[in-house]
């Protein structure tokens, strides 16, 4: 027995020392060795690196049944139980893991601009580093393809699509009124500042069921997480001043900015071709507030502004100006929580409220508006693997809009709506490999003041050609509610929501500082609202039957690595565009359609000089007008549109900076269009009025100042 | 930007010999000891891939010590800036970034893991200079500070952050000397300096003295 006991005892510790080689190879799905691959024994040390050819081998003192884990970066981690006494050339097989870097990314449509943006067709630095942007989002967009610069106007015009067609979303939430207030001809601006937003996605068409609302585009600002330090930055500049502070504690922290422009030296020293009664003048603040929890992020983001302007407009129906005076007040608040729950869930909810306040004066009539807009969301995203993720949400839109049209004479004449739409979508993400991936979803929605229903599928694909090279498709339906110059007149004509479909075609290669985009389209338009009057007035009679198409084509190329310290891109559209829409007697392509659009712009860094030139040149093909004195309805062509601009920052100390710019330094004679007068002169010809830029140049020096401990922080970012 | 990326291969180098004393382990050590010794070996052999799965398969046991998972972090930070392949750098520096927020998340009063964080900041910098010198310098500077509140007397972080500022003062064409003095302070720092273990960092004089040496 004794004996027993102590061979029992001596096999025990035998085996308690002995040690088991472990060997195999790793190789991936396609048979390939793995090379660098941590091969290992769940809880010791025990373990090896797979070599060149996949191979691995080490000893263990384990025995038993163990649990062997094979991972590698780009690949999923592979678990299996072993029994240690017979693992030996084995071949462990690794999936490539969907969660890497390199895995296809759905690209039709959308181009997107910061850190976690996979492919960066702008960076967040570029907003204000474009020459000619001056800082506006809007601007810097415009050298995208897919865009039309709209010269007299501002906004972003995408593929088509008139302005109101591209909603704006700050952190997932719609901003009802995006621009600010502006008056006939006199181009509008992007209400925010660029500094506080990290990220922007901007698609151009094929968009998620989550945006509703939209017929052409959306464009999403994402308010920065976390701002790096504690920080006072003051603006000085020839149009006018700025202060903004950011406060920064453990768990949460607070910017405010506030500015103060008033065009009025600008004015003074530069030529202009509108006679202005009171220059351009604002007032704006924004504030945002970020709490970071364990598991998620709330925000609050505020903005107001008020701004006002004064200007005698010539018209060309008789001989005197009308004086156009506007004041403009808006108040806009956001409210969001990102948060991840449980395993896999995640959680997106939010609110927002606007508020915007007209007060026109045309001559001795006054027309003044109200809109009140708020938006409710809530969305739930489930992870279910890599392979495959859902997504389920709600938004609901409240809109209130008044209008008052006090004539000097007569009584006054009040138009308004009230419209709560309620919609509902989901998506699904599927990955099927590395290489293909798809996003199938549809978005149902009921609008009240429509009283109509409408349900919108939507689906893309993309398919990794090669490493840096991938297709993706996409197609949606899209609707929308008329814009508010036609629904504010909901209550002589029940109007339709206006429809249209995307087919797009996407390629895109990319690759160390390299970007290239093609993008062929098809867009088709339908129910668009038709009157029969000259102007929009509540006794036109209205109709639901116009449509349109467009088709183009987009190119865009960005390159930062073939010429040292110069960064450049180029962006081409083609289109090709009719619309039976408004007034219009047949479908023609619209005024602001220029066929071709060409954005060449390049920022290049001088090292000795510290300081970073950059020059913009923005080329369009001419764009119709409606000519009466012609039989044929919208048979003109402007000129062709050229504004070359130029910017400079300079480095005073790190947290000093100089900024220059100018547009239009070539003092081209830009035209956008033409003005006819209603009536036909004695000669029975209809005279006519160029629309023109309010000033053929415009410049801009400012100097920028960065106050925080660090001293090494400047608000390059802010130009 | 070539010259910082030579420097480092060149603090890659010296580190190794410094650390070398250490890989010499006495056979009765514990397994974290020896685990310890033998990855040290192979980074000193220059397998740095081998090494820094060694360190991470030590991590995933010894969850109580930041060590292994320091040291993964800056092995691949240091080859990082050892390497051309942009892809590679990318792939090197997400898994020093991973390492490194294990860590992070434990104790955010560890100066060290601070100069760590600066260090993989330090290569997206020379990564590509344009976009993220403008993003992270800002955040570098936040983080040596941190670390400097926290351990003034750190050798390492007197001197790395010495070295990432003169970096900035050649841009601006400003005047080095606070910083070279900060360096000669740090090579003081270093002589005194006792490593809490046998694997708590303790790099850095040979490198710091190399800097001293271009300050004159």
């Amino acid at each position: 027995m004794k004996s027993i006991i102590t061979f029992i005892i001596l096999f025990f510790a035998a085996s308690a020392f002995s040690q088991t080689t472990i060997s195999g190879k790793t190789l991936d799905k396609k048979g390939k060795p793995i090379a660098g691959a941590n091969i290992y024994i769940d809880g010791t040390y025990d373990g090896a690196t797979t070599n060149e050819n996949g191979q691995f081998s080490f000893t263990t003192t384990t025995t038993g049944n163990q649990i062997l884990i094979a991972s590698f970066l780009v690949y999923e981690s592979f678990k299996v139980t072993i029994d240690v006494a017979n693992f030996q050339d084995k071949t462990i097989v690794l999936k490539e893991s969907s969660n890497t870097l390199d895995a296809v990314v759905i690209s039709a449509g959308t181009m997107e601009s910061g850190d976690k943006a996979r492919v960066s067709v702008l960076k967040p630095l570029d907003i204000v580093t474009t020459a000619g942007s001056a800082g506006n989002i809007i601007a810097a967009l415009q050298t995208l393809p897919g865009t039309q610069s709209v010269g007299e106007d501002g906004r972003l015009f995408v593929r088509g699509g008139e302005a109101n067609e591209t909603q704006t979303f700050v952190d997932g939430i719609r901003v009802a009124q995006p621009y600010n207030a502006t008056i006939g001809n006199v181009p509008t601006r992007g209400r925010f500042s660029p500094f506080l937003f990290s990220g922007i996605a901007f698609s151009t068409g094929g968009f998620s069921a989550e945006y509703g609302e939209a017929l052409s585009s959306v464009l999403l600002l994402n308010t920065e997480d976390n701002p790096d330090q504690n920080k006072t930055e003051v603006s000085l500049m020839t149009v006018g001043l700025g202060l903004g502070n950011t406060q920064k504690w453990k768990k949460s922290s607070l910017s405010l900015n506030a500015s103060y422009i008033n065009l009025a030296p600008y004015q003074a020293a530069i030529p202009q071709n509108l006679d202005w009664n009171s220059p351009f003048q604002s007032l704006s603040g924004e504030l945002v507030y970020r709490y970071n929890f364990n598991n998620g992020i709330l925000k609050v983001y505020a903005a107001f502004d008020s701004s006002k302007m004064d200007i005698n407009q010539e018209n060309i129906n008789g001989p005197e100006k009308i004086r156009v005076d506007l004041n403009n007040n808006n108040f806009y608040f956001n409210t969001s929580y990102n948060g991840r729950f449980g395993t896999g869930w995640q959680v997106v909810t939010g609110m927002s409220y606007g508020y915007s306040k007209n007060q026109i004066g045309l001559d001795l009539d006054n027309v003044n508006n109200d809109e009140n807009a708020a938006h409710l969301k809530l969305k739930i995203k489930k992870n279910f693997s890599n392979y495959f993720k859902l997504l389920v949400g709600g938004d609901y839109f409240i809109s209130k809009f008044d209008e008052n049209f006090v004539p000097n004479l007569g009584i006054t004449k009040t138009n308004g709506y009230n419209s709560n739409i309620a919609a509902a979508y989901t998506e699904a993400d599927i990955l099927f490999s590395k290489k293909l991936a798809a996003k199938v979803g549809f978005r149902a929605s009921y609008n009240d003041l429509l009283a109509e229903s409408t349900i919108s599928p939507r689906i893309s694909m993309a398919y990794k050609i090669a490493k840096n090279s991938q297709f993706s498709i996409a197609y949606g339906d899209f609707s929308q509610s008329p814009s508010v110059d036609y629904i504010k007149y909901s209550k002589y004509h029940q109007f339709q929501s206006e429809k249209a479909s995307h087919y797009i075609l996407n390629f895109q290669y990319s690759k160390d500082n390299q970007t290239f985009r093609a993008e062929a389209y098809y867009k088709d338009y339908s129910n668009l609202v038709k009157y029969d009057t000259q102007a929009i007035a509540y006794n036109s009679v209205f109709n639901n039957e116009g449509s349109a198409y467009a088709k183009g084509l987009d190119i865009f190329w960005r390159d930062g690595k073939t010429i040292k310290n110069l960064e450049y891109w180029l962006s081409y559209s083609f289109i090709d565009t009719k619309r039976d829409y408004k007034n219009f007697p047949t479908a023609v392509t619209p005024s602001f359609v220029a066929n071709h659009t060409l954005s060449l712009v390049t920022k290049y860094f001088i090292t000795d000089w510290r300081s970073q030139v950059g020059f913009t040149n923005s080329f369009s093909s001419g764009r119709p007008y409606n000519n009466p004195n012609e039989t044929q309805f919208m048979n003109g062509k402007t000129k062709v549109y050229n504004n070359l601009s130029f910017n400079w920052a300079y480095l005073i100390s790190p947290q000093k900076i100089l900024y220059f710019s100018v547009s239009n330094v070539l003092g081209t004679q830009n035209v956008y269009g033409y003005d006819y007068a209603k009536n036909p002169d004695v000669n029975g010809i209809y005279n006519r009025r160029a629309i023109t830029p309010t000033a053929d140049r415009f410049f801009f020096v400012g100097f920028f100042w960065t106050i925080s401990k660090d001293k090494k922080d400047n608000q390059l970012k802010n130009l | 930007m070539t010259k910082l990326i030579t420097a480092f291969a060149l603090f890659v180098i010296t580190f190794l010999s410094a650390q070398g004393q250490q890989a010499v382990t006495p056979a009765t050590a514990g397994q974290f000891e020896q685990g310890m010794g033998k990855a040290f070996g192979l980074w000193k052999e220059g397998k740095n891939t081998e090494a820094s799965d060694l360190f991470e398969r030590i991590a995933a046991v010894e969850t109580t010590t930041w060590l292994p998972n320091y040291y993964v972090a800056l092995v691949n930070t240091t080859s990082a800036f050892g390497t051309k392949d942009k892809e590679k750098i990318k792939v090197l520096l997400s898994k020093a970034q991973t390492a490194l927020d294990t860590e992070m998340v434990k104790d955010q009063n560890n100066a060290e893991l601070y100069v760590m964080q600066a260090m993989i900041n330090t290569a997206w910098i020379v990564y590509d200079p344009m976009t993220n010198g403008q993003k992270l310098s800002g955040s570098t500077m936040e983080l040596y500070a941190k670390a400097e509140a926290i351990a003034p007397n750190n050798p390492r972080v007197v001197f790395s952050k010495a070295e990432f500022e003169i970096g900035g003062a050649k841009f601006w064409g400003r005047d080095t000397k606070p910083m070279c003095a900060q360096i000669d302070k740090a090579i003081g720092l270093f002589s005194t300096f006792q490593p809490e273990t046998a694997f708590s960092p303790s790099w850095g004089l040979d490198r710091a003295l190399v800097a001293q040496r271009n300050c004159k």
